[in-house]
């Protein structure tokens, strides 16, 4: 599928190249049957408009937006697994998937990379990148989100991926869900949930033991479903062993 | 009978239940455990280690599969301690263990990033410009530079490409030394030991280009100036296992278990075997839950409760019932029985004035080299006065006498030194001592009595060798006085009792520090009693905390005295635990060379940091502190006037502190300028500064021509973590948003400097080019013009060692940098080579002129031997190297820089290598790197020298020329030092003098050093490194001017302001916090505290702060500790967002209140990042600042003295420090949380209750 391809480079950091290459982008937007015809004119819009912004101008906003801070990471897996450290394991599987089906990484890249995953995915039939996108319309539900929230054109290419990825329910939802937690991403949020509570003696608080509200006021805070890579393992490689 | 056809005979039924039903055996499908075992599958663990200032320098096994980092854990293969010692692992803490998640985290920094305004300029004069020409094009047009330099800290980067940017970085370094001087190239990077070779890729770059290196344990105030003056040593301390061999264990401002974690296990263990252990904290630290006694004195008082310990020792130890050890001890290894003389006052009675020297005496007492730095004392076997081996005087001009054996330096007689003249006095004289317990300050108790206090002393006459005659006292007579301790011929004050209050006895010290006299009387006794019967195993762990006080020697000198009086130094198990960064570089002698480029070229441009950030940040425009307030009663205050910049300006003058950028003039032009008048580069200099027509650049800062113009900074973190006076930092160097509310001098209409010009408005934006290296988008990279991404420290290869264990241990590349991140030494390597190709038409073979103050360790530390004279004011001539600094010129060959930098230069062969004033051939281990490395086959200079390509290479050069790590090298400079001493030590390596240790190596496992003379310590299979230990076993002088540890400091300036003897000073008054006081108001209650900022426990200085784990643990954001008494009268609560400021700046933070911190101080952990969680300062209107946003820096004229045996220039040894204790600050609720990042989600706090 070729709108992923060039989804994939619209979403990496802007070149002097690609924005030779516009209308050839375009025309790929046009051409490509499988995308939703919705899309269409979104995607050329912001192709005109991305490709005709000054390029220092749409670095520096690509760079203020993706390079800082985890809220908008184009990783895939900082948004699963954070810190932990079940997030090495998680890029070793995914970069299996790609060796398993005759792709080596050739970009000082890490393989959770989002324009890496879809330039694999524009290889793969239509069926696989339907569910592949599917298993991960979470993430992009919650960076279209952020990214209309800063109120940046970026959000359009996680709406067509969305669209694509057909889970039009659970993209709205999601985007409802998301949209009511999104004060959760500032830093007075944040500071909210890591705060220590005060002892009390006479009434339950988080530090009792045997006390999950901790971990529940987090999994508030952490609305997104989680991708587990069990998940991810089970989709990629459908002829692996099964992990459950 | 169906019994036996019922019953199984052969057979049993299986039995799935054990133990009595608890066990089941069950079979089912295990597949579910595969996931597991996939799960801590890894390709392969490599060895590596935290790069991070923490003296842990743990191993750490790090686990890598398909090329991906995946997690670390702990080593735990440390070689075996003895079988009497535990051993020293399990290593590492929690910090260490959440380490990967920065190397895929999204704050990583990916790809060489610079700020777009800059890069856009670039770009439009590149088109027609060639690179130096385009860079010149932008900075000397000031409306082009404003506009970028006015964006630091407020984002705007694009990506760009090392090609370009080591382009800008080279144009802008060619640029700056062609048109202003080297010397306005400067780089800092802290802390060499936490990975060696990364720091020298910087600093050889810079050395080699004749740039300047900023020193940074004295600006981290983490030198103790107390401990060059009493050993004449930077720092050295036992290593942590060592406190296992100690009977008594004060831990005194340390907090061992959250800043030593790792090495703590030693502490607790140690008690098992009845060590009593006591913790000394203003606050409940975590250390006081470890210990038996906890001592709570008020914070910054330590230095008095360290007097009515040593009064206590010293009545009890050594005059009412002497220790037979303590006297002995006293006598051989330090300076009480040197004679001293008095200066008679006005009103006839006298002050303790210098050591009387063989210069004094009729034919320098037969002593003709050095005569002026042989001191005397007198000898009870011959009645006569004697001029003992091993002062400073027999180190340099002659050998085999500079050792402290108990003989007279003439014929080698053996001596018996008298200690106290009370017995053979010719008269008694009424000797004053400044006393400061009655100086006044606000917020802590004084304890009233005169300023000079007499106390009658017992003293010998003499007639001396111009006719004049003296009276002499022995140092032992000053301190007991000095302690307030009575012999029996009174004087002022003389106490009678411990409960008498009278200075320096423990009733005194309870009104001021609050703790029980009978506490400090039962742990002085037991501290002495301890020492007296084990021969000095009684120990003192002391914290950086108690060194950041402005009068921090006291502090210091107080708890080093009293282990030296109880004979603890340089025995096994006793002696002074400070421990603060991790500033020993084990192979410091293997490394010079790599890192300051001295196989090309000597001397290297160092440069201190303190009085350069004082300086060119214009801290010094808003001095307030006057000169009368810290200077002794005693002193002649007429001689005393300027403010504190003066005294540094002069201090350079003199030569005594380094300069940089150095004088108003680049360096290059004055060697053209005085080839064309006819005279050498001295004789040029020299005349142009006596006339006036040149000056020090000092003396001018706010003048273009002697702008700090580029900057270098990595390893870091120096606007998130160490730059006190930040906000001066942000207005001056950097010319960007700040959060300064201070009036200058000027606007506050108060006397001006004397020797520094005075502009109305100071320089802002001085530096051109600030480049920042760094894994992570810390607060310095965000105020940076380039910013460069480096390999993390499981991504490179490189060296580690600390003061806490005996092992070097490596940093290992498990993987590739990610993205396009490189190893400093890499990137180094690429802007050298970019820089030799730029510089080419601009720059060429040049002599540069290289002003170096007298150093220590050299016989430059003979320099101003018996008073202090500025040429300036006309009291003596200008000569280089003895009444100024000294001038060498360098020769740079700039189109050669980067084949200088990757190969291994000439002059290790022809001019050897050494250290700490000893130097040893060393053209054999140059010869074996060349066949190690290889050698560069390519035509030029570097051609047939070895190849020095990649951080292995790199790493191979130190640890083949250092002694630590190759024993025919230990033997070597121990055979040197011996013919210094005239003693043998070789027999302290020739058990190890062909061990070899080899990068390889320590990857295996972390290996033990090799003993060296660059330390005093042992790496031993039977003692554990304890300081000091060869002084006291193998009588090797200590660095002083006695060549004893000094108990008494005889410099003019250490005399005048009062520190000629240890006393107790009160903090200074800062005065910056009654300008603001209620006069910003926002309608809450303010009160001021005293601001302390100790080392926390969920990061290491700001690394880990930014880590979520870590942040989990912590409050997730900047907070403050203040007791429930200050939160109950300011109605503030626990976790309220507080505001606190000063006329520095200010910071907005969350507050903790707890009953661990006693009323009248805050704590703010020193050092939480600013990008994290941060809302706006109702005072400033910006973003709140750091915690070093609330201070200033305010030097110390006595940490400026050189030219003076152990108070002489050393980079890093010796130097004005940062301190910040004294500091008041301001707290109030704050009622505007404004995230100023316009998201709607500010909100107003609750008035306070």
């Amino acid at each position: 599928m070729r709108s992923l391809k060039v989804i994939s480079l619209l979403l990496d950091y802007p070149s002097e190249e690609l924005f030779e290459v516009r209308k050839d982008l375009i025309e790929e937007i046009r051409a490509d049957a499988a995308l939703p015809d919705e899309q269409r004119a979104p995607l050329i819009e912001f192709i005109d408009q991305l490709c005709t912004t000054d390029l220092l101008d749409a670095q520096d906003n690509y760079v203020g937006l993706f390079d800082r801070g985890r809220s908008l990471s184009l990783l895939l897996f900082e948004h699963v697994h954070g810190e932990s450290r079940d997030r090495g394991q998680a890029m070793v599987d995914l970069m299996a998937v790609y060796e398993d089906n005759g792709f080596q990484i050739d970009a000082k890249e890490l393989p959770d990379y989002i324009p890496m995953f879809l330039e694999y995915q524009s290889t793969r039939s239509a069926l696989e990148i339907k569910q592949s996108l599917a298993d991960i319309s979470h993430i992009l539900a919650l960076l279209e989100t952020r990214l209309k929230q800063r109120e940046s054109i970026y959000s359009v290419l996680c709406s067509a991926l969305i669209d694509i990825s057909g889970v039009e329910v659970a993209r709205e939802e999601l985007a409802a869900k998301v949209a009511t937690e999104a004060a959760d991403d500032t830093p007075e949020a944040l500071d909210k949930v890591w705060e220590e509570e005060m002892v009390r003696f006479t009434e339950p608080t988080t530090q009792d033991c045997g006390n999950d509200a901790v971990t529940q006021r987090r999994r508030e805070l952490d609305k997104v479903q989680p991708l587990y890579i069990s998940d991810a393992v089970k989709h990629f490689t459908p002829t692996g062993p099964s992990s459950s | 009978m169906s019994h036996l056809l019922d019953r199984l005979r052969f057979l049993k039924k299986k039995q799935s239940t054990f133990a009595n039903g608890h066990g089941e055996t069950v079979k089912e499908s295990r597949e579910w455990e595969d996931g597991y075992r996939q799960r801590w599958q890894h390709d392969k663990i490599v060895r590596s280690t935290h790069g991070v200032n923490c003296t842990g320098s743990c191993s750490w096994k790090i686990y890598v599969k398909n090329g991906l980092i995946t997690w670390e854990t702990q080593q735990t293969d440390y070689p075996r301690t003895r079988p009497d010692l535990p051993n020293h692992e399990p290593r590492g803490c929690p910090r260490g263990a959440s380490y990967s998640w920065y190397i895929y985290s999204a704050n990583r920094l990916k790809y060489p990033t610079v700020r777009k305004r800059l890069i856009k300029l670039w770009r439009e004069a590149r088109t027609t410009k060639d690179p130096v020409d385009a860079w010149a094009s932008i900075v000397e047009d000031s409306a082009k530079a404003t506009s970028y330099k006015s964006m630091r800290g407020q984002g705007g980067f694009v990506r760009s490409t090392w090609d370009e940017v080591n382009e800008i970085i080279a144009a802008a370094n060619t640029y700056t030394i062609k048109e202003y001087g080297p010397d306005r190239v400067i780089g800092f990077s802290p802390i060499p030991a936490m990975s060696m070779v990364s720091y020298a890729a910087g600093a050889r770059y810079l050395s080699l280009i004749g740039g300047v290196c900023l020193s940074f344990y004295d600006w981290y105030c983490d030198l103790p100036p107390a401990s060059p003056m009493t050993w004449g040593e930077q720092t050295d301390v036992p290593e942590s296992a060592d406190w296992y061999n100690s009977n008594y264990i004060i831990a005194w401002g340390s907090n061992v278990p959250q800043t030593r974690t790792p090495d703590a296990h030693f502490f607790t263990e140690v008690r098992y075997k009845g060590t009593k252990t006591v913790s000394i904290t203003p606050d409940y630290a975590e250390v006081a839950k470890l210990c038996d006694q906890w001592l709570s004195p008020k914070q910054g008082t330590d230095a008095a409760l360290a007097m009515a310990f040593g009064h206590v020792i010293l009545k009890e130890f050594h005059v009412d019932n002497p220790s037979a050890y303590f006297t002995e001890y006293c006598r051989d290894y330090t300076d009480m029985p040197f004679l001293v003389q008095l200066d008679q006052r006005e009103d006839g009675s006298y002050a303790a004035g210098r050591f009387i020297r063989a210069s004094d005496f009729d034919g320098n007492m037969g002593q003709d080299n050095n005569p002026k730095w042989k001191t005397v004392a007198y000898d009870e076997a011959t009645d006569s006065y004697v001029v003992p081996n091993g002062s400073i005087g027999f180190r340099w001009g002659e050998k085999g006498k500079w050792n402290i054996e108990q003989k007279e330096g003439l014929e080698g007689r053996s001596t018996t030194l008298k200690m106290s003249l009370l017995d053979s006095h010719d008269e008694i004289a009424s000797v004053g001592f400044p006393y400061f317990g009655g100086v006044e300050n606000e917020y802590f108790t004084h304890n009233t009595f005169t300023d000079i206090i007499h106390h009658n002393l017992p003293a010998k006459r003499v007639k001396l060798a111009d006719g004049s005659e003296s009276l002499l006292v022995t140092v032992y007579d000053l301190m007991m006085a000095n302690y307030g301790i009575d012999r029996g011929l009174g004087g002022d004050f003389v106490a009678t009792s411990y409960d008498d209050n009278a200075p320096y006895t423990p009733a005194w010290q309870e009104q001021i520090t609050g703790v029980d006299r009978k506490v400090a009387i039962q742990i002085a006794r037991e501290f002495a009693d301890t020492a007296n019967k084990t021969k000095g195993r009684s120990m003192i762990i002391v914290g950086a905390g108690m060194n950041h006080w402005y009068h921090m020697d006291m502090n210091y000198r107080g708890l080093m005295n009293m282990l030296i009086m109880c004979g603890c130094v340089g025995q096994s198990g006793g002696g002074w635990a400070h421990y603060v960064g991790q500033e020993k570089l084990r192979p410091q002698t293997g490394w010079t060379p790599l890192a300051f480029g001295l196989d090309w070229q000597r001397p290297p441009r160092h440069m201190n940091g303190t009085s350069f950030f004082y300086n060119h940040s214009s801290q010094w425009r808003y001095e307030k502190l006057d000169v009368t307030e810290i200077l002794s009663p005693l002193a002649d205050k007429s001689k005393w006037t300027g403010s504190l910049i003066d005294y540094n300006v002069r201090a350079e003058r003199m030569g005594w502190l380094p300069s940089a950028p150095q004088l108003d003039c680049n360096p290059l032009h004055i060697t053209k300028a005085a080839e064309a008048a006819g005279k050498t580069a001295q004789e040029y200099t020299v005349d142009q500064l006596k006339s006036g027509a040149m000056n020090f650049a000092c003396e001018d800062p706010d003048n273009p021509k002697n702008f700090p113009r580029n900057m270098f900074i990595w390893r870091s973190n120096l606007l998130g973590s160490s730059g006190k006076g930040h906000e001066y930092l942000l207005k001056y160097l950097l010319g960007t948003n700040h959060g300064l509310m201070n009036k200058d001098l000027g606007e506050d209409g108060i006397k001006k400097p004397e020797d520094v010009v005075w502009h109305d408005k100071g320089a802002e934006g001085k530096v051109d080019l600030l480049v920042t290296l760094d894994f992570r988008m810390s607060t310095t990279c965000l105020y940076s013009d380039i910013v460069l991404p480096t390999a993390t420290w499981y991504e490179k290869d490189d060296l580690n060692t600390s003061d806490m264990h005996p092992f070097i241990h490596p940093l290992s590349a498990a993987t590739d940098p990610a993205w396009e991140a490189r190893s400093d030494w890499d990137i180094y390597k690429g802007i050298a080579e970019k820089f030799s190709e730029v510089c080419v038409g601009h720059l060429g073979v040049e002599q540069d002129l290289v002003t170096i103050p007298m150093q220590h360790d050299s016989p430059g530390e003979l320099a101003q031997p018996l008073g202090v004279m500025d040429w300036k004011k006309g009291e003596c001539d200008p000569v280089p190297g003895i009444s100024m600094p000294n001038l060498v010129v360098v020769e740079r060959d700039y189109p050669n820089t980067y084949r200088r930098f990757s190969s291994i230069g000439p002059l290790l062969e022809s001019a050897g290598n050494g250290g700490k004033g000893i130097g040893w051939d060393t053209k054999d281990e140059v010869k074996f790197l060349k066949e190690l490395n290889w050698t560069h086959t390519e035509e030029g200079i570097h051609k047939g020298r070895a190849k020095l390509d990649t951080a292995i290479d790199a790493c191979e050069m130190i640890l083949s020329l250092a002694p630590e790590t190759n024993g025919q090298v230990a033997i070597k400079a121990w055979a040197a030092l011996g013919e210094i001493t005239g003693l043998e030590h070789t027999h302290l390596a020739r058990p190890k003098a062909d061990e070899k240790i080899r990068f390889r190596d320590v990857q295996a496992q972390p290996r033990k050093i090799i003993s060296s003379p660059t330390w005093s310590g042992l790496e031993d299979e039977h003692v554990s490194y304890n300081a000091c230990y060869t002084n006291v076993h193998e009588l090797i002088p200590w660095r002083t001017v006695t060549g004893r540890q000094q108990f008494y400091q005889d410099h003019e300036w250490m005399r005048d302001f009062g520190e000629g003897f240890v006393s107790y000073r009160p903090p200074i008054n800062t005065k910056s916090v009654a300008p603001l006081m209620n006069k910003k108001p926002n309608g809450n209650p303010e009160i001021a505290l005293n601001f302390i900022t100790p080392h926390q426990k969920w990061g290491i200085h700001s690394t880990y702060s930014d880590n979520l784990l870590m942040l989990t643990l912590s409050r997730g954001g900047p907070i403050i500790w203040m007791s429930e008494g200050d939160a109950t009268t300011t109605g503030i609560e626990d976790n309220d967002w507080v505001e606190v400021f000063n006329a520095n700046g200010a910071i907005a933070c969350r507050v903790v209140v707890s009953q661990r911190v006693p009323d009248g101080m805050t704590m703010m952990y020193h050092a939480q990042e600013r990008i994290v969680n941060v809302p706006g300062a109702e005072t400033t209107g910006t973003r709140g600042g750091i915690h070093n946003s609330c201070t200033r820096v305010c030097p110390k004229p006595t940490h400026m003295i050189g030219g003076y045996a152990q108070q002489s220039y050393g980079f890093n040894y010796y130097g004005t420090v940062g301190s910040n204790r004294d500091e008041f600050v301001i707290v109030r609720k704050m009622k505007n949380i404004d995230w100023l990042d316009g998201e709607d989600n500010d909100y107003t706090q609750e008035a306070a209750k």
